[in-house]
């Protein structure tokens, strides 16, 4: 609750105001009553108009004034309570995008969803309520309480000791029904649950001929749902009875203290009945309050959901956390820029000399648009996307560490989304588990993927291939051994460099909702039509894009056409093309497409210059690949091309032969 | 004017509406719950009907609202009398008395309350209960095409979130209907009776309030509609951006969403305050004008008291039933609401009530003792009767003997799902014959013949519950030993022996904690304790990796061995071995023969084959 306090400080002003004026109507309402017992004994009891016209007319203009405070109650607290809204929100959905992808795993993304659509919406209400209707409840009660003991001390005695009780008492009911209220829940939970299970799983029951067991099953969960219901709602029911017998019990009191008081003169008739008057009215604000209570507890438990979100922290690994380690990137590029302004001379001479013998030079910078014009003039030097320290890699060029390419290394820097680049990937003992996990995912991977070509990864589902994309785009991080590009540890990247140069395909197709060409665009917004289409056609789309009657204004989700699993799987491909990344992640991207256009797409994909790393079960698509990496349970099990395993790999020769059958595969083996 | 107090309440009551949304996000249907029933009669007469099973407690509490409403008034009327006649004068024993009968009175008032509310909770759980029944029994009657057509999310809410809504209001608005109603008539009696002029003045209010409520609502309806809309939206793009964080993330796309949630979020803030703030003036305007009345009839009041036409008791008792006038109406417009959109998730629920069953078994249909599992089609044709025209079988033929293994391809609306839906007799041939061991299948009683029958499906169903439940639930008297033992030759034991709890291991029903494989492995390991004579898999393995595939492969061996089998397949490898292979194009038969045969034939089959051959060469 202490957050919505805090989020509540901006507003403090209209929440004050809207207590207030919720104050003045709650006064002026207080003190009818007690005008009512003047009208009795100044005016009736005495005969005397003008009195009871004067009470009169002060109870109708307060009456007034309390309407008007009223409204302007309601304005403030909605002022306040969508103000709260909006800030919970907005903090809320920004602390969210800031997550790591690890932390943000840590949630269940229906269960984030749920804390930022009604947990927000229950919290302002309550605080809407709250301003205006909920503490009015036990202000008037205590309001009441005073009044009557100003009106007439002894009387108002009466009442005032039956409040505790009742007070105690419904505490202790609501305290007994919360409980009964969960078990309802969990109950509740459950019927549904089985409903749920029997619809989808309908097919199987009938098979199975299990709708007797089925019934059974339900009837008994839902039996005890309505038994737990019904004593649950027994015991609630009892609230309202006891403060009505409380309460008339005092009214008896009174009435009874109140004639003896009148036969000796220490009481008047009107006081007697204003102070039953306020005995009423807080029977009446009693009556409100379980239910009060329910929806503040209701609110709490929104609040602290929310306060989970917004507190979380990112585990402490032994990693950096993302921002120490993008700011130590930026002091590494500040330190190299200051290096390569110092040596721009140098690396200029060096270019030159690099040209005449034929050697790929090394010149890094990315300020320096007049030598990224001389990486794309010149066709013999291939750019990659790099950061870090030019002299380092000097040196480590010199040492031969990365002599392992045919590509010699290169330590260019190109611009984000420059087309025509490939990047190396290099993983040197890599291991990974999911965080609060025991099981290893992967266990000491190293491997190449060389730049500009395609490194196919296949493996049983469950044998870390995701996972080791994940690695890649840094939405995890290795609990040991490094992840290079381009020779540079990607833990020194920023992520939002890092990821800027890949084009990641995810298994599970993911578009939203608006339009195909804003689908594509979404991985490059500054992407012009052409090269949109160019994307689409690369990503064998195009074609059925335009077939489509709008074409590519065409509107996908909710209210637009559904396109098949296939069409989806190339659109998500031609999103991340659009990016001209340098290093293209596809995840079993071409599951859901026929053998043909499975066939051109790889074709076109292949001419590519980026780097692709392809995560397949095809055969088909590893026959193209430059290296396939064989894995199982999170090992490295054979590394190679399609030839080289045919002939190392028993388990790749057996998925060969599930795909094409023995009698091809002893082809096969018969050709080498 | 009636109408006018009801409607404020429609758009004024937050809640309901925010419910909706709660529910719509979670089926994920947009369904409007609020959308009134379209037949008010039919509806409330099947209420009826199941009210009617306990038609002596109903009695019992219209009776207690009954007498409940009557205390209520003759509360304040008694203490208007004990102010007038009692309280200013000595009348000894008399006095006495009165306030025994009047704590007798609060007293009653209390029992009977209680009665009334606990009685009415019963009737309405008990009611619910027998619908969830009836509800869950004839869903198991319904053929199995009506969950194909029918969105499930929808279908979902219409037994879950509908039935809640039905139990609540059974629960508490029914009865404070009556209550209210009740109250309503007896105050406005008493009211006219004790002082015409001062019943006037309460109601001097009652045309402001339908004035005030007027004004309000042509300003909240369409404030209130785009606030709901704004909240949609900014619900969808919460629900889509974090469903799809990965690609956010991957993209580095981070600003721009938080840039467009602030968009739509402020546009929510826009709406939602006037919205909020006019409806907030509801319930004041409701307060102000009862305090106006309250003020009225205190200022008149006092007036003709001194002229001596009415008495001070009269004044209290006439302030108090002002309150009382209005809680009541109050009641009605809140109440009103639910009750409508309770009525309406009823219909809902009786809609599919009314579904058609699937047909009952044929007079005299008999049992299935012993299957060898010898299936035979003569001639069949079928189409479904509805707009997928595409999906039809027309004379189909053809016989596998016991133990053979009947592979079916072709593209997608070939036939063969339709057609091993015919064999488990989801759906009936028009026309031709099916006959398993020479008997026509519709002599035989269907769950017998299901029996004898086991699938594996694409989509490797589990419940939640653990392993050991999810094998046996292929036979449920089979033992521990025996759950085992069918692990074992699905493949299965490995792994399920590597889970932490091992066989006790708790599966979701989402799979959370096994792979795919491994769910079909397990749904193998059921088919194979069921033990049936005939085996359907229906693309059991197309969703598996074919590394995974190899090692369920060996479990399907094992499972089909000895059964009569009809495999689904789209990768042929899959199929090879199979003893026929029927090709299947546009609801016939094209091309019959195994592997072999069909290869020299030359025709879709080879072309298939080879096309899946040409890659590698």
């Amino acid at each position: 609750m202490s957050l919505m306090f805090s989020f509540l400080k901006k507003y403090r002003v209209a929440a004050i105001l809207a207590l207030l004026m919720m104050l003045i109507e709650l006064t002026l309402e207080l003190i009818q009553p007690y005008l009512i017992s003047k009208i009795i004994d100044d005016g009736i009891s005495k005969q005397y108009m003008p009195s009871v016209l004067l009470w009169g007319g002060i109870l109708t203009a307060g009456t007034v004034i309390a309407f008007i405070a009223g409204i302007f109650s309601s304005f403030y607290a909605s002022y306040a309570s969508q103000g709260l809204g909006y800030d919970l929100r907005d903090a809320l959905y920004r602390k969210v995008q800031s997550f790591s992808y690890s932390l943000f795993g840590q949630f269940a993304t229906s269960s984030l969803i749920t804390r930022l659509t009604n947990d927000v919406t229950i919290l302002q209400d309550m605080l809407f309520m709250g301003l205006r209707f909920m503490l009015r409840m036990p202000l008037l009660v205590i309001g009441s309480s005073v009044m009557a003991l100003i009106v007439n001390v002894k009387l108002g005695l009466l009442l005032v000791v039956g409040v505790p009780i009742l007070l105690l008492f419904v505490m202790a009911i609501m305290k007994r029904a919360a409980r009964l209220f969960e078990r309802v829940q969990r109950r509740l939970d459950t019927v549904n649950n089985v409903m749920q299970e029997n619809l989808t799983g309908m097919r199987l029951i009938r098979v199975f001929v299990r709708k007797q067991h089925e019934r059974k099953r339900f009837e008994q969960h839902s039996s005890e749902l309505m038994n737990d219901t019904v004593s649950a709602l027994r015991l609630t029911e009892t609230t309202m009875p006891f403060i009505l017998f409380i309460m008339n019990a005092s009214i008896i009191a009174v009435l009874w203290f109140g004639h003896r008081d009148i036969l000796t003169g220490s009481a008047s008739v009107g006081e007697v009945v204003a102070i039953i008057n306020y005995s009423m009215r807080t029977m009446g604000a009693l009556s409100a309050f379980s239910m009060i209570v329910a929806s503040f507890s209701r609110a709490r438990a929104s609040a602290g959901r929310m306060d989970e979100v917004l507190t979380a922290e990112e585990a402490a690994t032994h990693v950096m956390s993302p921002q120490d380690r993008s700011e130590q990137a930026h002091e590494v590029m500040a330190q190299a820029d200051d290096k390569v302004t110092a040596q721009l001379n140098g690396v200029n001479a060096r270019f030159d000399q690099a040209a005449a013998s034929d050697v790929e030079t090394a010149f890094k910078t990315s300020e320096q648009p007049a030598i990224a014009k001389m990486q794309g003039a010149s066709a013999t030097i291939q750019t990659s996307a790099i950061y870090g320290d030019t002299i380092k890699q000097d040196h480590m060029m010199a040492d031969g560490t990365y002599g392992r390419s045919q590509h010699k290394k290169r330590d260019l820097v190109v611009l984000p989304g420059q087309a025509g680049y490939a990047a190396e990937v290099e993983l040197e003992g890599v291991h990974f588990r999911y965080p609060d996990t025991e099981r290893p995912i992967l266990t000491d991977i190293s491997f190449v993927a060389r730049a500009g070509r395609m490194t196919a990864v296949m493996g049983a589902t469950g044998s870390g291939k995701s996972s080791l994309m994940q690695l890649m785009l840094r939405l995890y991080n290795p609990n040991a051994g490094t992840l290079r590009i381009d020779g540079q540890d990607i833990a020194s990247i920023p992520e939002h460099e890092l990821r800027s140069h890949i084009g990641y395909v995810p298994q599970e197709i993911v578009l939203f909702t608006g339009t195909i060409r804003e689908n594509i665009a979404w991985g490059n917004e500054h992407a012009t039509l052409e090269e949109i289409q160019e994307a689409a056609r690369i990503a064998q789309i195009h074609d059925t894009i335009v077939s489509l009657p709008a074409g590519y204004e065409t509107r996908l989700g909710q209210r637009g056409v559904n396109l098949s699993g296939g069409q989806k799987q190339r659109l998500s491909i031609a999103r991340a093309l659009v990016r001209k990344p340098s290093l293209l992640l596809l995840d079993d991207s071409t599951s859901a497409l026929d053998v043909r256009t499975e066939a051109k797409l790889l074709e076109e994909l292949g001419q590519l210059s980026c780097t692709t790393v392809l995560i397949t079960q095809k055969i088909s698509s590893t026959i193209r690949a430059d290296k396939v990496l064989l894995l199982q349970d999170g090992r490295l099990i054979a590394e190679g091309g399609h030839e080289q395993l045919l002939q190392a790999s028993e388990l790749y020769r057996r998925i060969y032969a599930s795909q094409f059958g023995e009698e091809e595969l002893q082809h096969v083996e018969g050709i080498h | 004017m009636w109408k006018a107090f009801i409607d404020p309440f429609r758009v004024a009551r937050p809640s309901a509406p925010r419910a909706n949304e709660a529910q719509s996000a979670k089926t994920g249907t947009q369904q409007d719950n609020r959308k009134r029933a379209k037949n008010w009669r039919g509806t409330l007469a099947r209420i009826w009907i199941y009210l009617a099973e306990r038609r002596l407690k109903l009695f019992l509490v219209l009776f207690m609202v009954l007498l409940t409403s009557g205390l209520t008034l003759l509360g304040p009327y008694l203490i208007g009398i004990a102010i007038d006649d009692f309280l200013a004068r000595d009348s000894g024993m008399l006095w006495i008395w009165f306030l025994v009968a009047l704590g007798a009175v609060y007293i009653l008032n209390s029992i009977t309350s209680w009665l009334q509310n606990v009685w009415m909770i019963e009737i309405a759980q008990e009611t619910v209960y027998r619908m969830r029944s009836d509800l869950f029994a004839h869903l198991h009657r319904l053929p199995i095409p009506f969950f194909g057509k029918r969105q499930q999310g929808e279908l979902m809410s219409r037994v879950t979130n509908d039935i809640e809504n039905v139990s609540s209001t059974l629960n508490s608005s029914a009865i404070q209907i009556f209550s209210s109603v009740l109250t309503l008539i007896g105050t406005l009696v008493v009211m006219l009776w004790l002082s015409p002029l001062l019943t006037l003045l309460t109601f001097i209010v009652v045309p402001l309030m339908a004035l005030g409520m007027r004004w309000i609502t042509k300003r909240t309806g369409p404030l209130f509609r785009e606030r709901q809309r704004n909240l949609g939206e900014l619900n969808g793009y919460i629900e889509e951006t974090l469903s799809g964080e990965k690609i956010i993330k991957a993209f580095g796309r981070e600003q721009q969403v938080i840039d467009d949630f602030a968009q739509r979020n402020d546009r929510i803030r826009f709406s939602g305050f006037w919205a909020q703030t006019i409806s907030g003036f509801i319930p004041k305007l409701m307060n102000g004008l009862n305090n106006l009345s309250f003020a009225l009839i205190a200022l008149v009041g006092g007036m003709l008291a001194i002229r001596g036409a009415i008495t001070v008791g009269v004044i209290v008792i006439f302030v108090e039933y002002a309150r009382q006038f209005t809680r009541p109406l109050n009641d009605l417009a809140n109440q009103w609401n639910t009750l409508l959109s309770a009525i309406a998730g009823a219909e809902r629920v009786f809609e599919i009530m009314d579904e058609d069953v699937e047909e009952a078994d044929e007079q005299g249909a008999t049992e299935v003792k012993q299957l060898s599992g010898a299936v035979e089609f003569k001639d069949v044709s079928f189409a479904y009767d509805t707009e997928r025209s595409g999906d039809t079988l027309q004379h189909i033929s053809f016989s596998a003997a016991p133990g053979e293994m009947i592979a079916l391809i072709g593209p997608t609306g070939a036939g063969k799902t339709t057609l091993i839906q015919l064999i488990s007799r989801f759906y009936d041939a028009d026309q031709g014959q099916i006959t398993v061991d020479g008997k026509d299948i519709r002599t035989l009683r269907r769950s017998s013949l299901r029996q004898h029958m086991a699938f594996v499906l694409q989509d490797s169903f589990l419940f939640e519950g653990t392993v050991l439940d999810n094998i046996r639930y292929g036979r449920l008297d089979a033992t521990d030993e025996q759950v085992r033992e069918a692990a074992k030759l699905a493949n299965a034991d490995t792994f399920i022996r590597q889970l932490p709890d091992g066989y006790e291991q708790v599966l979701s029903r989402d799979g959370g904690g096994i792979s795919q494989g491994q769910r079909q492995l397990l749904t193998i390991a059921r088919a194979m304790l069921a033990d049936p004579a005939i085996l359907v898999l229906d693309e059991a393995t197309s969703s598996i990796d074919t590394v995974t595939e190899i090692r369920i492969q060996e479990g399907l061996q094992r499972l089909m061995k000895g059964r009569t089998s009809f495999v689904i397949a789209h990768r042929l490898n899959t199929i090879r071995s199979a003893d026929q292979i029927l090709v299947l194009r546009e609801g016939q038969i094209v091309e019959r023969g195994n592997h072999d045969e069909l290869l020299e034939q030359g025709g879709f089959y080879s072309e298939l084959f080879h096309s899946q051959l040409q890659i590698s060469s």
